[in-house]
C-alpha cells in the first residue's frame, strides 16, 4: 500500500543512510581515553577564561583576523566582479572576441576555485614562509575565482533585448558594457558581498590553524595546550565578531543615488586595486623563494607514490565528500522534524550556531579525543559543520513558508510529524536539495580541512608531499584535487538545473 | 534629389527552418516617410532589426550610405536610431538615466559613468521628455514603475535624442491616447532641429497598424509572410492592395 515513492522529500531524507557505514567505523574506533578531556571541553563552554591578560590577546589577535578578512573580502569582491565580467558572454558580445578565449578563463579559474583556500595557504607558506600577506594571497586567489562565478552568473541575467537595444545605440564599448551591468553588478555586491565577508573571516580562523595568525592560530595553541577555557574564550569572542559584523552590515544600506557614499565605494575600488597591483610587483621582486627555487624542481624532485595509493587517496576523499554530504543533506530536516516544538527549535537552532561557529578542526579535534582517525570520523566534522549551515537556510525557509496547510492537515487530526512533512517541509525539499547540491561543491573543496588534521585522503597527501618537499607529488595531488571538485561540480550543476 | 540611405539587397532571413523574410529588396531614399504595413507576423519586427543592423541575413546585402554594414565605423552606424516594438529599455535605471543612454554615442565613457551614479546633466534628457509629454514627476521613476504608455514614450525620447536622421520605428503608439500619437507622430517625422533640416531631412520607417495615420506618409510598403507585396506612393493605396495583405 504505503510503498516508499522517491520524491524530492524523501530523497532529502534517504541520505541518511551513510548513517550505517559511518556508525560502524566510529563504534569500533572508539576509545575512552580521551572521554575527561571532552566533558571538559564541553564544560568550558559555560566557563571561559576572562582577564586583562586575555582581553588584551583577544583584541590584538581579533585585529588581525579582521585586518586580513577585510583585506581579502575586499580584494577577492573586487577583482572577482573584474573576473565575473571578463568571463560573461556579454563582455564578449559587445567586444566581438571570439568565445573560446571566454570558455578558457572560465576554465582557469574553475581549476583555482576547486582548489581549498586551506591547500593554496599551505602551498603558499611552504613556498614564501610564514607572513601576514600569505593569509590575504591564500583567501583571495580561490575567492576571487568563486566570486567571479557568482558574478558571471548574475551577468547573464541580462536581458539579450537590452543589450541589442544599447548596441543599436553604437555607444563607445565601454559605455555599452558599463550601463549594462551596472544594475547586476551593484545587486550582487548588496545580495551576495557582504555573505562573503563573513566567509572571508571564517577562512581566515581556519587559516590560522596553520599559521597565518589571527584568532585562529590562538584558537589552535590553546587547543594544542588542551587550555579549553582559552579556547572558549577566543570561540566566544569570534561568535560576537560574526554576530556584530552581521548586524552592522544588516544596518547599513548601499543607497547608490547617495552621492558621497558612491564616490566612497569609488575610492576605495580604486585605492584596492592600485594597492593591490603595487602588492603584487613588489611581491614578485622583492621574495627570494626560499623553497621553491624554480619550476624544473617539479620535474627533478621524484614521487614515492605509488599508483595503487594515489588511486586509494582518491577514493577516500571521493567516500569522504560523500558521506559528509550525505549527513549535511539529512540531518537538519530529520532532526527538526522530529523535535518539532518550540523549545526544541531554539536549543537545535543554537547547536547549529555552534557548529557554524567552531571551526572544523576544532571540532575534529575534539571528537579526536574519544574516537581515532578515520574517514568516518572527518565526514562526520565535515557533515555536522555543513549540516550547521543547511540547517540555517532551511529554518529560514520554513520560516517564512505559508503554514496553512500545515495548520489545516493538524486540525484534521493528522499527526504533528505527519503533518510537518507533509505540509511544511515537502514544499521547502526541492529547493533544500538545490541548495545542498550547491553545498556539496563546497565539501568537496572543504575535505581538504578535514583531511589534513584528520590524516585522510588527498589532503593529508598534500600535507606529507609538501613537508618532504616533493613538489612532483604536490602536483599530482593538486591536480587529483581539482579534477575531484571540478566533476562534483560538474555534477552538481546538473543536479542543480534539475531542480530548479 | 534621390539619394539612397538605406538599401536591401535580395535579403533572406531564415530562422531554423522558417524563411522569415523572402527576398527583399528595398531602397530608402533620403527624406522619405515610409509606412509599413503587415498583419502581425508578417515580418516587420524582423526587417526593422535586419535594417538596423541588429539581425544579420542569411542572404542579400544591407547598405547604409552605400557601404556594407560591416564596413561602416560606430559614427556612421549610429545615424540609424530605433525605436523598437518591445522598448527595450533597461528596466533597473530611471527614465531619465535610459534616456540618457540614447546621448552614450555622442559622449564618452565619463558621461556613461555619471548618468550611472545619476551626476550627470539631464537637461537635455529632460527636454525631449517634455516634448513627449511625460511629467516631470516620473524622470527619477525606474522603468518597472511606470505604466505602459509613460514607458512607450521614454522609448521615443530615447531614440529622439540620438538626434539621428534615420528613424525606424516599431509600432510606435502601442498604449498612447489620440492626443498623444498625434503630438508624437509630428515629433518623430519632423526634424526637430531646425538648422540640421536643410542639410540632411529626416527619413523615417515607421511600422503601424492604423490606417488612418497614413496621411503623413509619402510611401507605403506592404509586407506579409516576409515578402514585400507592394512598395507605393501613398497616394496610389488602394483597396485592392490592402487585401492582399490583411
Ligand atoms: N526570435 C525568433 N525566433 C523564432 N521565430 C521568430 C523570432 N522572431 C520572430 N519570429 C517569427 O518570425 C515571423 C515574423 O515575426 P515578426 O516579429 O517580424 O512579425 P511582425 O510583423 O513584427 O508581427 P507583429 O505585428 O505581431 O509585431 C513570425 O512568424 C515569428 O513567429
Ligand atoms: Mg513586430
Amino acid at each position: 500500500m504505503n510503498k516508499l515513492k522517491l520524491n524530492y522529500t524523501s530523497l532529502s531524507f534517504l541520505p541518511i543512510l551513510v548513517c550505517i557505514p559511518l556508525g560502524y567505523q566510529l563504534i569500533n574506533n572508539i576509545h575512552f581515553g580521551g572521554l575527561k578531556l571532552f566533558q571538559e571541553f564541553l564544560i568550558s563552554a559555560f566557563n571561559p577564561k576572562i582577564d586583562n591578560e586575555i582581553i588584551i590577546t583577544i583584541i590584538k589577535r581579533l585585529n588581525e583576523t579582521i585586518l586580513i578578512g577585510l583585506f581579502s573580502w575586499l580584494v577577492s569582491i573586487i577583482f572577482g566582479a573584474i573576473f565575473g565580467i571578463i568571463s560573461s558572454n556579454i563582455f564578449y558580445k559587445i567586444f566581438n572576441i571570439p568565445n573560446f578565449l571566454y570558455r578558457i578563463i572560465r576554465f582557469f579559474l574553475t581549476i583555482i576555485r576547486s582548489i581549498h583556500e586551506v591547500v593554496w595557504g599551505i602551498l603558499l607558506i611552504q613556498i614564501y614562509g610564514i607572513n601576514f600577506s600569505i593569509g590575504i594571497l591564500a583567501i583571495s586567489i580561490p575567492y576571487i575565482a568563486i566570486n567571479s562565478k557568482v558574478f558571471a552568473e548574475q551577468l547573464e541575467t541580462i536581458d539579450y533585448k537590452s543589450f541589442e537595444s544599447i548596441n543599436q545605440i553604437n555607444a563607445p564599448k565601454f559605455s555599452s558594457l558599463l550601463t549594462l551591468i551596472w544594475n547586476p553588478i551593484i545587486n550582487t555586491f548588496k545580495n551576495f558581498g557582504l555573505y562573503r565577508l563573513e566567509c572571508s573571516i571564517r577562512s581566515t580562523v581556519i587559516l590560522g590553524f596553520f599559521g597565518v595568525g589571527g584568532i585562529g592560530t590562538s584558537i589552535f595553541l590553546s587547543f594544542q595546550t588542551l587550555n579549553f577555557r582559552e579556547l572558549w574564550t577566543y570561540l566566544w569572542s569570534l561568535a560576537i565578531l560574526i554576530i556584530l559584523s552581521g548586524l552592522i552590515f544588516k544596518k547599513i544600506k548601499f543607497n547608490t543615488a547617495n552621492k558621497i557614499l558612491s564616490i566612497f565605494f569609488i575610492a576605495v575600488f580604486f585605492i584596492t586595486i592600485l594597492f593591490s597591483f603595487s602588492y603584487f610587483i613588489y611581491f614578485i621582486f622583492n621574495n627570494n623563494f626560499e623553497n621553491f627555487n624554480s619550476f624544473s624542481f617539479l620535474f627533478k624532485s621524484s614521487s614515492d607514490l605509488g599508483l595503487f595509493d594515489f588511486l586509494k587517496l582518491i577514493l577516500e576523499t571521493i567516500i569522504l565528500s560523500l558521506l559528509s554530504t550525505g549527513i549535511a543533506i539529512s540531518f537538519p530536516p530529520l532532526v527538526i522534524g522530529i523535535f518539532n516544538n518550540n523549545t526544541s527549535k531554539i536549543f537545535i537552532k543554537i547547536f547549529a550556531f555552534l557548529l557554524r561557529l567552531i571551526p572544523t578542526p576544532v571540532i575534529l579535534l575534539t571528537l579526536l579525543t574519544f574516537n581515532n582517525p578515520s574517514i568516518s570520523l572527518a565526514a562526520l566534522t565535515l557533515g555536522l559543520h555543513n549540516a550547521g549551515i543547511t540547517s540555517k537556510l532551511l529554518f529560514t525557509n520554513l520560516d517564512s513558508q505559508d503554514k496553512r496547510n500545515y495548520i489545516a492537515m493538524k486540525s484534521l487530526g493528522i499527526s504533528k510529524k505527519t503533518s510537518w512533512l507533509l505540509g511544511l517541509f515537502s514544499q521547502q525539499a526541492k529547493s533544500y536539495l538545490a541548495y545542498c547540491a550547491y553545498r556539496s561543491d563546497i565539501i568537496i573543496r572543504e575535505t581538504a580541512i578535514v583531511g589534513v588534521i584528520g590524516s585522510v585522503g588527498l589532503g593529508w597527501q598534500l600535507q606529507e608531499s609538501l613537508s618532504s618537499f616533493a613538489w612532483q607529488e604536490v602536483a599530482i595531488v593538486m591536480i587529483a584535487y581539482s579534477s575531484i571538485a571540478i566533476v562534483g561540480e560538474l555534477i552538481n550543476g546538473k543536479i542543480k538545473n534539475s531542480l530548479t | 534629389m534621390n539619394n539612397t540611405v538605406l538599401e536591401l539587397k535580395n535579403i533572406s532571413y531564415k530562422y531554423k527552418n522558417d524563411l522569415i523574410l523572402n527576398k527583399i529588396n528595398l531602397k530608402i531614399n533620403s527624406g522619405e516617410k515610409i509606412a509599413l504595413l503587415g498583419k502581425s507576423g508578417s515580418g516587420k519586427t524582423t526587417l526593422i532589426s535586419v535594417l538596423n543592423g541588429t539581425i544579420k541575413p542569411t542572404q542579400g546585402e544591407v547598405k547604409l550610405f552605400n557601404k556594407n554594414f560591416e564596413e561602416l565605423d560606430r559614427k556612421q552606424k549610429s545615424k540609424i536610431t530605433t525605436i523598437w516594438q518591445d522598448l527595450r529599455l533597461i528596466e533597473d535605471l530611471s527614465a531619465e538615466q535610459n534616456v540618457n543612454c540614447g546621448l552614450l554615442a555622442k559622449n564618452n565613457f565619463y558621461f556613461a559613468f555619471k548618468n550611472l551614479l545619476n551626476i550627470s546633466s539631464f537637461k537635455k534628457a529632460h527636454k525631449y521628455m517634455q516634448l513627449c509629454r511625460l511629467h516631470n514627476s516620473i524622470y527619477d521613476k525606474k522603468i518597472r514603475q511606470l505604466s505602459g504608455g509613460q514607458k512607450q514614450r521614454v522609448a521615443i525620447a530615447r531614440s529622439l535624442i540620438q538626434g539621428s536622421n534615420i528613424l525606424l520605428a516599431d509600432e510606435p503608439f502601442n498604449n498612447l491616447d489620440p492626443k498623444l500619437i498625434t503630438t508624437i507622430k509630428n515629433l518623430m517625422l519632423e526634424s526637430i532641429d531646425k538648422n540640421n533640416t536643410k542639410k540632411s531631412p529626416k527619413t523615417a520607417l515607421v511600422s503601424l497598424h492604423r490606417l488612418d495615420l497614413l496621411n503623413d506618409f509619402d510611401k507605403v510598403i506592404g509586407i506579409r509572410d516576409g515578402k514585400i507585396f507592394f512598395n507605393i506612393k501613398r497616394n496610389n493605396l488602394k483597396k485592392i492592395h490592402l487585401d492582399k495583405i490583411y
